[in-house]
């Protein structure tokens, strides 16, 4: 049963990042309900600590939607994201935790195709790894 | 404070009452003691519900809200306009996305998209209860000044739409010729400092010899491509070559052409330094036509790799042939050279007959362009960001086609890439139109969620003011950063980064995010 449930957050921008949602949504695209989504104004807020916090609390995996990298809305920002998750992975494989749990994605907000496939593949990646630590979940 | 929270239900979409159990969502609202007004509304969208759930809202004395429905661009803000006008600060009325992230994506999974639904709400009650009321606040615009940097094409049509709206337009033309435009034309003149935000920037302009200092609302660059410039190997073996835009003009001037001329899509065919650009298919196919009606006794030849002409103009590409322009196709075998011992002849495979092909020309003529090098000083002074090969980059399509970054800064026509004169004037028109509009309102509004600076904990290392996009982090009297408000977007970039911590986005704080993800982790779904 916990295979069956297993826990992600994902830090989502307000603007290309929340649009690629709502398209997916409408296009009847469906996806895992095990997504936790945290709205923030841009992939460039979200700092290490947000991503570490939310393994801490427990979740298996964690990922970032953003804009494009060209096309972001506040021009920067998703490189700015992209940098934190960066540095997140190196924290972590030096903790000995599976860095492949935290990945960053980035959409167009005329991409239905790319919400899905980021939860498709954070899930098969939370099912193969199971919870931090290889323990049973509570 | 105590909080005193309504929780609003929208069943308008008929996807969700039937996936989701309302009453369970309602049990759970009215458990928690924030909670003081439930209301379900048919639609809110509806003026008949509005009037009633900001009634009830009256009534109950609330402060707080949390709407659960469809998402937030597409909720009708005549709801959040009424909580307004009830007194509720517009920060605290949160939209929770139940369709599009709860129901529509989990519809075979109903069990968990209720459990879901459930803990979406709880966080978003937690998450209303920890925001604080914030407030927008205005300034006036000092001048109604929109300058446009370059007279071309595109600077002319943006003037005149800019014009309409009631700007005072100011062109900035860099060489001494005057053209026909709304407003002031200085000519001579170029930006070479700028600072200031959307509204009010202060611009530093060289005028002739003179530097002044001029005030602006917003800025259009409109600076055009290289138009004159050469670049390449072709380019070099025949000194005496022109760009298209320079044949054009001499042939508008009722200038019989040298010889036999020679069309070639680019100075450099092996494409090292400069890549064919879809426009010059298009001038290329319009120019050499207009020339052989003009002058039907001159052997017009175009040599290209390939030509794509878009729409209508591949009517002129068959009346071009008819006419009798030669058209002669090559590829990477067998490029066009000219020996330097036989400089008045031009060496090409023809790729459709494989022969090899010995064309004597009298002028040759260029269609690609490098991009125009102002562009750099240009970029440099108002800090907007630039494409890797040259030209003004466009901000997010969100944000608009001739949009830059920065808000209050427009680019159109061949700064952003070279294409032809009636793009580029639509272009001129669009951005000329969205600064009268943005001039027309008279003052800038900001505020509401931005940084904010501890004090304290900064230490002055620049990470903030080096990461920002629009200047809004400066280092202050006190050798503190601080915000320029106005010029603050909300975007939280320098708080994510500074190692200090000591900037934080109001209503975005860590504690906020690190808190929701924590309670929407807690849900058992």
């Amino acid at each position: 049963m916990t295979e069956q449930k297993p826990k992600i957050v994902g830090f989502c921008c307000e603007r290309h990042g929340m649009d690629a949602v709502v398209l997916a949504a409408r296009s009847g695209k469906q996806s895992d309900a095990s997504v936790r989504l945290v709205q923030v104004p841009c992939t460039g807020r979200v700092d290490g600590l947000h991503i570490l916090k939310a393994l801490e609390d427990g979740a298996d995996a964690v990922f970032v939607l953003g804009c494009l990298e060209k096309n972001c809305y506040y021009d920067t920002g998703s490189i700015e994201g992209r940098k934190r998750v960066g540095y997140v992975k190196q924290m972590l494989s030096e903790a000995g935790i599976e860095k492949e749990r935290v990945e960053m994605f980035n959409a167009a907000s005329t991409n239905a195709w790319a919400f899905p496939e980021a939860v498709a593949k954070m899930v098969e990646v939370a099912r193969k790894l199971g919870p931090i630590g290889g323990g049973e979940r509570q | 404070m105590k909080a005193a929270v309504q929780v609003v239900f929208c069943k308008c979409c008929t996807e969700v009452p039937p996936l989701l159990s309302m009453e369970k969502l309602t049990k759970q609202a009215t458990a928690t003691n924030l909670v003081v007004s439930v209301v379900t509304a048919d639609a809110v969208c509806d003026g008949k519900d509005v009037k009633r759930v900001v009634a009830e809202a009256k009534n109950k004395e609330v402060d707080r809200a949390v709407i659960l429905a469809c998402s937030k661009k597409d909720f009708n803000p005549a709801l959040l306009e009424a909580y307004k006008r009830a007194g509720i600060n517009e920060f605290l009325v949160d939209v929770v996305n139940l369709r599009e992230e709860a129901v529509l994506p989990h519809a075979s999974q109903p069990e968990r998209a209720q459990a879901k639904a459930e803990t979406m709400l709880k966080a978003a009650i937690d998450r209303v209860v920890t925001r604080s009321p914030l407030q927008r606040q205005s300034e006036d615009m000092k001048t109604k000044n929109v300058v446009i940097i370059g007279a071309g094409v595109a600077g002319r049509a943006a003037a005149e739409e800019a014009a309409k709206a009631g700007a005072h337009t100011v062109l900035l033309e860099k060489s001494g010729r005057s053209y026909k435009a709304p407003g002031v034309i200085l000519t001579n003149s170029q930006l070479i400092a700028a600072s200031g935000y959307g509204g009010n920037f202060q611009l530093k302009i060289k005028a002739g010899e003179k530097v002044e200092e001029l005030g602006a609302a917003a800025v259009i660059v409109a600076t055009g491509g290289g138009w004159t410039t050469l670049k390449g190997s072709l380019a070099k073996a025949v000194k005496e070559a022109l760009p298209l835009y320079k044949f054009h003009e001499q042939m508008q001037s009722g200038a019989a052409p040298k010889g036999p001329v020679v069309f070639i899509d680019t100075p450099d065919p092996a494409g090292k330094a400069l890549k064919v650009r879809d426009f010059t298919w298009d001038e290329t196919l319009e120019t050499a036509l207009e020339l052989k009606k003009k002058h039907p006794a001159v052997e017009v030849y175009v040599v290209f790799q390939e030509m794509r002409a878009m729409g209508l103009t591949e009517l002129a590409y068959k009346e071009a042939a008819e006419l009798g322009v030669r058209f002669v196709r090559y590829d990477r075998t067998g490029m066009p050279k000219v020996d330097q011992k036989n400089p008045g002849v031009v060496t090409v495979k023809d790729a459709s007959q494989d022969q090899l092909l010995n064309l004597r020309f009298g002028t040759m003529v260029f269609a690609s362009n490098p991009m125009n090098e102002d562009n750099k000083a240009i970029a440099d002074a108002l800090r907007i960001p630039m494409s890797t090969d040259g030209g003004i980059r466009r901000g997010s399509i969100q944000r608009g086609p001739v949009s830059t970054p920065r808000p209050g800064i427009f680019v159109c026509g061949s700064a952003l890439f070279p294409k032809t004169r009636d793009v580029a004037k639509e272009e001129g028109e669009a951005a000329g139109a969205l600064a009268g509009e943005f001039v027309k309102k008279g003052r800038i509004e900001y505020g509401g969620v931005v940084a904010q600076i501890t004090s304290e904990k900064c230490s002055a290392c620049l990470t903030c003011v080096r990461t920002c996009p629009y200047e809004a982090p400066f280092i202050g009297v006190a050798s503190k950063a601080e915000i320029r408000v106005q010029a603050c977007q909300g975007c939280g970039m320098c708080v994510g980064i500074c190692p200090s911590k000591a900037i934080e986005l109001l209503n975005f704080t860590d504690d906020i995010i690190g808190e929701e993800a924590r309670t929407l982790l807690g849900g058992d779904f």
